[in-house]
């Protein structure tokens, strides 16, 4: 166990900032739940927590291995962010493959009239009875920003617990701990399901960012004192 | 960049790709994950089914827990033991295969002992037939993923800072979301409902109609893996093994310590790459198939 001094408090505000991130970033993440894997619902079929893990911490291994490598910051977090959104981006081309082939539906969103980007018509492309199916630009789009961020914070988080006790081992599995409470966080604000930026429920982003606040202070208050001592 | 880290690296592609394709099967057979929402529903609509019904929890976490276990015993048995890395893998794989199997047994007879109201049995034909090929899976599953931690860990010229078996826990993670996300979608949208017409999603007013006649008697978890593994399988081997490859190649081809921008470079050009390619595909998709007739809106597609 260690005391608390300025380097300390520094490392708690990058946790604390890396937590945000990842808060915000699972609103970016575009998940449909159990709906989208009957393709009855626009996004990837499984649930935000799940994916947003799954990258961000894709992104973890990228950045613990570059950490290994260099202390510059700026890469280190960038070499997480682009992990992340590589595993998102594969995730969800291949995620798209069986929509098109393997059901026969082209991807549509369910949440507006034309694409925000492509500008393309969606309403007509949805199937009867369902809420979209697929993966569309925008929901692509949306969902590489939410592996960009899930992957900073992540990385974030992992390059303060490491900087303090110098134990990979112990700094990732305590980052994956942040990142979780962090995307269930989230997960709640959303309530499910979300297409991404364009989507209604994107706007309840700053409610998460005071839970998320208050709970990556306590948390990273308790991570630097804990893992300090290793 | 040498032969031996690209070596290395295709066989970390290929083992992922397997890993992949073996996670979503076993979920498939299972019927873990999402899709299980509707099996879950069959019986209570008036389909009681003989589909093996196994959601333990999301593919994420409990694949995090069977890589985990077989690397942790892989690590102890190389480290401790001395005992040569490929038997140590299987044996940890086993191990994690054991615990598949009891979850997957108190899963199936929980659930389905629950929904006796509704004439839903606990087949045991079904639970001794699915058990040991769920089991089968998971051991594939495990060993691929800590055979690509072992080579991370120890092989790669470049060893990876994490213990394996935290790197395990991760790709397993990946794994689960990667079969829940793609392959999964598949048994949900496709073969669950092969009584509707092929081109959309499951229509609300069907949910829980799953198809319960087989291409010869009555439908088995077996019959879906059959079929998944036609293409909702190797998908979902296709993302994962991308995913493991993508991100590792770019360490490879460059060095990390000194080339640390290149490295970050070229996974943007690689997400710039998957961007453009996913519009292409769904301008493919828009053209291909056209609007849906039942569409009696004002916007024109």
């Amino acid at each position: 166990m260690t005391g608390i001094d300025a380097t300390s408090v520094m490392y708690i505000i990058e946790i604390i900032i890396g937590g945000l991130l990842v808060a915000i970033g699972v609103h970016f993440v575009p998940v449909g739940g159990a709906p989208a894997a009957m393709a009855q619902a626009t996004g990837v079929g499984t649930g935000t927590v799940q994916l947003a893990a799954g990258s961000g911490l894709t992104g973890l291994l990228a950045a613990g291995l570059m950490m290994k490598m260099t202390d510059d910051l700026l890469l280190i977090v960038a070499s997480g962010a682009v992990g992340a959104m590589i595993m998102i981006d594969a995730t969800m081309v291949v995620g798209n493959w069986v929509y098109i082939y393997g059901v026969g539906a082209p991807p549509a969103s369910a949440k507006v009239n034309y694409d925000p980007i492509t500008k393309l018509p969606q309403p007509p492309y949805m199937a009867p009875g369902t809420v979209g199916q697929g993966i569309p630009t925008v929901c692509y789009v949306s969902g590489t920003i939410g592996g960009l961020l899930g992957g900073a914070g992540g990385s974030l988080i992992y390059f303060a617990l490491l900087s303090i006790n110098g134990n990979p081992g112990l700094s990732g599995i305590f980052a994956i701990g942040i990142f979780l409470v962090n995307a269930v966080l989230a997960s709640w604000n959303i309530q499910g399901t979300i297409e991404g930026f364009h989507d209604t429920k994107f706007k309840r982003w700053p409610r998460v960012l005071q839970a998320a606040l208050l709970a990556s202070a306590i948390i990273g208050v308790m991570a630097v004192m804990i893992t300090g001592g290793a | 960049m040498d032969a031996f880290s690209m070596g290395l690296l295709a066989a970390m592609g290929a083992l992922a790709t397997v890993a992949g394709a073996s996670e979503d099967i076993e979920s498939d057979v299972g019927s873990q994950s999402n899709p299980n929402s509707q099996v879950q529903l069959a019986a209570q609509v008036g389909f009681p089914h003989r589909i093996y019904n196994k959601a333990i929890s999301g593919e994420p976490p409990s694949n995090a827990l069977w890589c985990a276990v077989a690397a942790g015993t892989a690590m102890v048995l190389i480290e401790k033991f001395a005992m040569p890395a490929l038997l140590s893998i299987a044996l940890g794989a086993a191990v994690a295969a054991l615990f598949n199997g009891v979850f997957s047994t108190t899963a199936y007879m929980g659930r389905n002992a629950s929904q006796a109201r509704f004439n839903q049995y606990v087949f045991l034909d079904v639970l001794r037939t699915h058990t040991t090929t769920i089991m089968a899976h998971a051991w594939i599953t495990a060993f691929c993923i800590t055979c690509i931690s072992y080579i991370m860990a120890y092989v790669l010229p470049m060893t990876h800072p994490f213990p394996m078996p935290l790197i395990a826990m991760i790709w397993g993670l990946a794994v689960g979301a990667i079969g829940s996300s793609t392959g999964d979608v598949h048994y949900g949208a496709e073969r669950e409902f092969q009584n509707t017409p092929f081109g959309a999603g499951l229509n609300t007013m069907d949910s829980g109609h799953i198809v319960r006649e087989a291409e010869a008697g009555v439908r088995s978890s077996i019959d879906n893996a059959w079929f998944c593994a036609k293409f909702g399988g190797p998908a979902t081997g296709m993302a994962f093994g991308l995913t493991v490859f993508l991100d590792n190649w770019r360490a490879t081809i460059f060095d990390p310590a000194t080339q640390g921008v290149l490295v970050v470079a070229t996974g943007v050009v690689i997400v710039i790459i998957l961007n453009i390619y996913n519009k292409m595909l769904e301008n493919y998709a828009r053209k291909k198939y056209g609007p849906y007739p039942e569409y009696k809106g004002d916007i024109e597609a």
